[in-house]
């Protein structure tokens, strides 16, 4: 009951429109997680940061898409160097979270139930 | 390797690369070796290995000072890692993994390399793929390697039968010559066992034993037995060239490893435990300052207050919780 009414007064993309959207940043996902899961283990842990760089880098491109994803990856690699002190360093958090993620990381709309 | 973007990024790397190449080229040469024989240039690449890992020494030097510094926070660590204890499930290991990381940074004690050296050596590796791919084609290097010596480099053949820029996969369909393939499997297998023992080294070695509980550690374990796969991929697929270096730098890789598990080895590995060993059977082992043995950390002090006798029933039911 309550599904139509949103659906109606919310501005929801229709789904396909939001996986074509969605759709630069899974190709990375899946491109990410393919190096995490062969090459990564090749060297095991260096990062000197909680999450590590590719980690880091597969979670900002989650909340954030692609471009600024990768930016905040590419400029976590730079600060990730022998001088520097490392620990915890977590993705900056969006404010509002408009998707979901599946188990293996792909991100879909919230509003879709495993459809699509 | 026609992505303008990549290559304007790798053009300085490149250079590099090809001057480290001709130089030791032109030193093998000038001491009497065959300019075009397979054998100099695979020095050659052997040099570029050296020249490159050797530049990377300092990095590996603090990593070893830090690593040395660890055993101040020991203590510190052992706590944390007594927190977590027999705790499996992912967020704990998360929490663990955090703390211990903000341990590193506030104690400045990061063992870690960082992520800068991996990234320094995969443009190398990179550039030498697009060098021997262009040598391949008589094409000439971006800089030192002029069209004459990238001929050179690229036709130049081991036991004069296997060109260096040759791949397992091309001797395959060109039905030979089978010497390319029989080199190439003998690398991937040299490159698979040194890494496999690097590797295990570190991991049944050179590990807490309360790191070796984690679920990390069995994920990489599992991927240990997937590693010659990823190196049979590339054996197939990857020029000869490209394959000694990458070979020469595990073997270096190793070296380092076998030196630093065996002298600088983590608190509360077996590998500490073995040099222990070792150095007092050599009556050499000092009685610790400051920094105490992780067993010799007092038991934290029992709860005054007396234990209420608990119902038998009772008592089963708080036996899970602590």
């Amino acid at each position: 009951m309550m599904s139509t009414v949103t659906a109606a007064t919310a501005p929801v993309l229709p789904a396909w429109v939001a996986m074509i959207l969605l759709l630069p940043r899974n190709v990375a996902i899946v491109l990410l997680r393919g190096y995490r899961a062969v090459i990564s283990p090749l060297y095991g842990d260096v990062c000197r940061y909680y999450p590590s760089c590719s980690s880091y880098t597969l979670q900002a491109i989650q909340q954030r898409g692609l471009v600024v994803g990768s930016g905040l990856g590419i400029y976590r690699i730079v600060r990730c160097h022998p001088w520097a002190k490392g620990g915890v360093d977590d993705v900056p958090a969006v404010r509002r979270q408009k998707y979901r993620l599946t188990p293996f990381g792909f991100v879909v709309p919230a509003s879709s139930h495993g459809k699509g | 390797m026609e992505i303008p973007f990549i290559d304007t990024i790798l053009w300085p790397i490149k250079w590099v690369v090809e001057l480290i190449l001709v130089a030791w080229h032109w030193l093998f040469t000038a001491i009497g070796l065959d300019p075009a024989a397979g054998l100099t240039w695979v020095l050659s690449i052997v040099g570029l290995v050296i020249v490159v890992r050797a530049a990377l020494i300092p990095i590996f030097v603090r990593q070893i000072k830090s690593q040395r510094k660890m055993l101040e926070v020991a203590p510190q660590l052992k706590k944390i890692q007594d927190k977590y204890k027999g705790k499996k499930d992912q967020f704990s290991r998360e929490a663990m993994s955090r703390e211990t990381m903000e341990l590193y940074r506030k104690t400045g004690t990061n063992p870690l390399a960082s992520c800068l050296p991996l990234l320094l050596q995969m443009p190398i590796f990179f550039s030498l793929f697009s060098v021997l791919n262009n040598a391949q084609r008589g094409l000439a290097g971006v800089g030192p390697l002029d069209a004459t010596l990238g001929k050179q480099f690229g036709d130049a053949t081991l036991f004069g039968v296997a060109p260096l820029h040759d791949t397992f996969i091309g001797a395959w369909n060109a039905g030979g010559p089978w010497q390319v393939m029989l080199i190439a499997g003998l690398m991937v297998v040299l490159m698979t066992a040194s890494q496999f023992y690097t590797q295990l080294q570190i991991m049944s070695k050179n590990q807490s034993p309360e790191a070796k509980e984690s679920p990390m550690y069995k994920q990489q374990r599992i991927l240990l037995y997937l590693l010659p796969l990823v190196f049979v991929f590339s054996g197939v697929a990857f020029p000869l060239g490209v394959m000694f270096y990458w070979l020469t730098s595990n073997f270096w890789t190793m070296g380092q490893q076998f030196i630093v598990i065996r002298n600088m080895p983590t608190p509360g590995s077996e590998a500490a435990k073995a040099r222990e060993a070792r150095l007092a059977k050599k009556g050499k082992l000092e009685p610790k300052k400051g920094a105490p043995a992780i067993e010799e950390i007092p038991e934290p002090p029992k709860p005054t207050q007396r234990q209420q006798p608990v119902n038998k029933n009772r008592a089963k039911k708080q036996g899970g919780k602590k």
